[in-house]
């Protein structure tokens, strides 16, 4: 069935039903290419498309989803959504929304990126490669490199007269290269994306990605105990990202956040500013509206340590009593509403990362951290995490370092930081992008020798 | 459904530009989730997945293309898109399909989306009401359950028509015990490929819920561990992570091809202590993550990875066989048709061996006991891991003493093979979710009580 005419009929057969309802239709496509050896190694092409249907009955929402619009699916999806509200015994009332008057105009969708031949993306993922391997006689091998893109449409409809559309297109890619002295191996990789094409700088990211993996090989780990930390701005935009959800209103409500109630308050130190901006350029987690049509603005969730407001969705906001923040998160149409950041970053200080190591004086620089899955607990903030990085001695570069742990407390963290970089960097954007400039960190523990 | 008509036109127009091999994944996926959250529900959705992927080789070379419109004209466009990309000199050859009908070893019963919802939500609630019982500390419960049953058909060109339907159930509890400002959380995620008789005899939702909210309540009330270098007692069941992440992701053949493996190149060789011998079984009935037969139509295997220390095999899918010149060894696996398949783990584990568990614990020095693992990750080039101790004890005079929070465990996959000075004798399983690049899939992992004279454990 034709898609239109499938969501009106939807929307239509819900109301006849009794109940409000919405509709999230995502449709893309996607392009990957991996080289190896100058040759394409794998060519990934898709087209996907796929509808969410939620209803709302007496406060209560059930949602379901399907990839196929026929008649059957119609049925499915009213059957299911109607059932799945009927089960539900959430004491939070939901709620859907008619829409704004305005909305933001955004730039996401930049059709020259959308028009690159895909001869042109496997060149560029072979002149990667090729530029990687030309850096350094030790780096002889790249475990992966490749070029991908995609374009993502969403449109959410509901029966309250909510009818808002967006588009996004996004060019990036990625080089991980090894590099062998003796017996000795390290890995670096290095990843770039942007909606404007005239922007990549492929030499870039094949240095970075090899000198990674150089300057690591002699790592070696240092000695059990406690450091001042130089968190590298991507490895702080890792920490922000893994620990996200304690400024989630919905997880403060559950008691899965220590913020819960705490707008107001000093919760970090001075220096630190976190902003939620979803009208960054050049980010695909950019939106004119969130995930229940709501027009998105940009607010500081934390102004020079004091926490300003949590993130909010319209049933947290209304359980608080205040106004959503916009940032009601449905990363696919099979999604259940939920809470998320969209462009969440620390915002920059003055220091360059130069001035920053010289702060440090004698501690560490991280510049990798694994096992964020497994090893951070985001109720708690508690973390002890596999980390790579560099000895600092009387404000300058050391020794490699591998083979530690660090370990903290996220919520300790935010009031333990010392100063702030001027490198801001933002990581790949995918529902929620996460970003942070160098933070230098008064103490961490670290496991080592 | 994938009829061998339109499962022929699209292998052709596939192969149209001399590609050497074609192949069509189909599939239909219905799935359900129900969470419970302290005690209601809080959300229930239904999922129906619907879509092709089309994979052409030529020579070393792969070229997928997915798409969710299924009919034969939309088929027949994605064909022709993996066709465009390929520049072979394969002559057209004779495709003729030939349905066949897998083994089957894992009996299902009862469909769990057929399972009406309040039965579901009732089977929550007594996870919910068991965890709560266990300490007025338990301040909250999650507990959902995951269900899907997927129809897959798979046909190529070597004439292979074939399928099968997967059916998997799995409930999920998280306990979270607080105290003052301190919260700790302990979490059971018992599951099977079965349908929903799982609860009638196999699995026993309401102790999974004591056990977790018991490891909450253990891990509130633990100092934090110290860091260092120290033995390490790791116990059965979750705790053969430490054997998926440090090891086994890179005995697969997707690293392995590359030489992007610690043990490329060692087939024959010892690589782990001689007490060490280790499996991927992928026809254990009705395991997490055993199947009929794997994601290439190829039917699964119980494959000797390392025995007694030495290497024997590693985990091979059809294309990186290619590249290494081996057969497959039904080890190809995706999360589902969006993605390529790579060589993937099926049920992982170490062997039983002969050591008495008690005595394990009385003879180590002192070190770290860790009962409950978390999960963790591995770079294969160079096999470094690393991974988290859900719950932890120290071991002081021979005897499991305090409880500690917060240990992680890091190093090396050959370092700690060869470390191993003790293997139980009862061989415990658990289930996890396993990510790589064909996505997300169902395994087991798995061993008895193990000993590592020392590993790097990360604390405060």
């Amino acid at each position: 069935m034709e898609r239109e005419l499938f969501i009106r009929e939807l929307l239509k057969r819900g109301a006849e039903r009794g109940v409000s309802a919405d509709v999230c239709y995502d449709n893309g496509s996607s392009f990957e290419v991996q080289v190896k050896d100058g040759q394409v190694l794998e060519y990934n092409v898709s087209d996907s498309a796929g509808l969410g249907f939620r209803v709302l009955k007496d406060g209560h929402t059930g949602t379901a989803s399907t990839q196929i619009l026929d008649d059957d699916a119609l049925e499915q999806l009213l059957d299911g959504a109607v059932e799945n509200a009927g089960l539900s015994e959430s004491k939070d009332a939901r709620f859907m929304y008619p829409g704004d008057a305005e909305y933001p105009a955004l730039d996401l969708y930049n059709p020259a990126l959308d028009a690159i031949p895909a001869a042109e993306k496997i060149d560029m993922a072979k002149r990667l490669e090729s530029l990687a391997l030309a850096q350094d006689d030790r780096v002889k091998q790249i475990e992966s490199c490749a070029v991908f893109s995609s374009a993502d449409a969403r449109t959410l409809t509901n029966t309250l007269g909510l009818d808002v559309s967006m588009r996004t297109a996004l060019l990036g890619g990625y080089v991980s290269v090894v590099a062998r002295d003796g017996e000795k191996v390290n890995t670096g990789s290095k990843m770039f994306f942007t909606m404007d094409p005239d922007s990549v700088d492929l030499e870039a990211v094949a240095k970075a990605a090899v000198q990674e993996a150089v300057d690591g090989l002699d790592g070696a780990p240092v000695a059990s105990g406690k450091y001042r930390v130089l968190l590298r701005r991507d490895v702080a935009g890792v920490m922000l990202r893994t620990f996200a959800g304690i400024f989630s209103a919905d997880n403060a409500q559950r008691g899965l956040s220590r913020l819960k109630g705490r707008e107001g308050e000093a919760i970090a130190a001075a220096c630190v500013t976190l902003m939620d901006d979803p009208h960054r350029p050049d980010s695909a987690s950019s939106a004119p509206f969130d995930g229940e049509g709501v027009a998105t603005y940009a607010k500081s969730v934390i102004e020079n340590g004091t926490l300003t407001t949590l993130l909010h969705n319209l049933k947290t906001a209304k359980k608080q009593g205040c106004e959503t923040t916009a940032n009601a998160s449905r990363p696919s149409y099979a999604a259940v509403v939920g809470v998320a950041p969209s462009n969440f970053y620390f915002a920059p200080g003055g220091a360059d990362f130069d001035a920053l190591v010289a702060q440090t004086g004698d501690g560490l620089l991280i510049t990798d951290l694994q096992g964020m899955h497994a090893g951070a607990n985001a109720i708690t903030g508690d973390f002890s995490l596999a980390a790579k990085g560099f000895v600092i001695e009387d404000g300058r570069l050391g020794r490699a370092v591998n083979q530690i742990t660090v370990a903290g407390n996220f919520y300790q963290l935010l009031k333990d930081i010392e100063a702030v970089g001027a490198d801001l960097e933002f990581r790949v954007p995918s529902a929620s992008c996460y970003g942070s400039p160098s933070l230098l960190v008064k103490e961490l523990s670290v496991a080592g020798k | 459904m994938l009829t061998k008509s339109t499962a022929e036109a699209v292998l052709r127009e596939a192969l149209r530009t001399g590609g050497d091999f074609a192949e069509i994944f189909w599939e239909d996926r219905k799935s359900g989730a129900m969470a419970l959250l302290d005690g209601h529900v809080e959300a229930a959705s239904t999922v129906r997945r619907h879509g092709a992927g089309i994979r052409v080789y030529n020579g070393l070379n792969s070229v997928y293309v997915h798409t969710n419109d299924t009919s034969l004209t939309g088929l027949i466009a994605s064909a022709r898109k993996a066709a465009d990309a390929v520049q072979g000199d394969t002559p057209p050859f004779d495709l003729h399909l030939t349905r066949s009908i897998c083994r089957n070893l894992h009996e299902v019963r009862q469909m769990p989306m057929d399972v009406a919802g309040s039965r579901k939500a009732q089977l929550l609630r007594a996870c919910d009401l068991a965890a709560k019982g266990v300490s007025d500390e338990i301040t909250q419960v999650r507990a959902s359950l995951s269900c899907w049953d997927s129809e897959i058909q798979i046909a190529n060109s070597e004439g292979l028509f074939t399928g099968d339907t997967r059916v998997y159930t799995r409930v999920y509890i998280n306990a979270v015990a607080s105290r003052g400002g301190d919260s700790q959380s302990g979490r059971e995620a018992p599951g099977a490929l079965m349908g929903y008789e799982l609860f009638s005899g196999r699995v026993d939702v309401e102790a999974a819920a004591r056990m977790a909210a018991q490891r909450a309540v253990t891990m509130l009330h633990a100092d934090a561990c110290p860091a260092g270098r120290m033995p390490v007692v790791i116990d059965g069941g979750f705790g053969g992570v430490i054997f998926h992440e440090a090891c086994g992701h890179s005995l697969e053949a997707a690293a392995v091809a590359f030489g992007n493996s610690e043990f490329a190149g060692k087939l024959g060789e010892r690589i782990a202590s001689p007490l060490v011998t280790a499996v991927d079984d992928g026809t254990l009935p009705n395991e997490w993550g055993s199947l009929n037969i794997d994601d290439e139509g190829v039917p699964t295997t119980k494959l000797v990875l390392i025995e007694d220390g030495v290497l024997k095999n590693y985990m091979v899918d059809r294309l990186n066989g290619r590249r290494m010149g081996l057969p497959s060894t039904g080890s190809g696996r995706r999360q589902d048709y969006t993605l390529a398949p790579t060589s993937r783990m099926r049920n992982t584990y170490i062997a039983a061996g002969e050591d008495d568990e008690a005595e394990i614990i009385a003879s180590c020095p002192d070190g770290l006991y860790a009962r409950a693992m978390g999960g963790g990750s591995v770079n294969p080039v160079t096999g470094e891991f690393n991974f988290a101790v859900d719950e932890g004890y120290l071991i002081r005079d021979g005897k499991i003493d305090v409880p500690v929070r917060g240990a992680s465990l890091i190093g090396r996959g050959s370092d700690i093979l060869t470390r191993i000075d003790r293997v139980g004798r009862e061989l415990r399983l658990a289930q996890g979710m396993c990510g790589a690049s064909s996505g997300s899939v169902p395994v087991d992992v798995g061993q008895p009580m193990i000993r590592v004279t020392d590993i790097t454990v990360g604390g405060r």
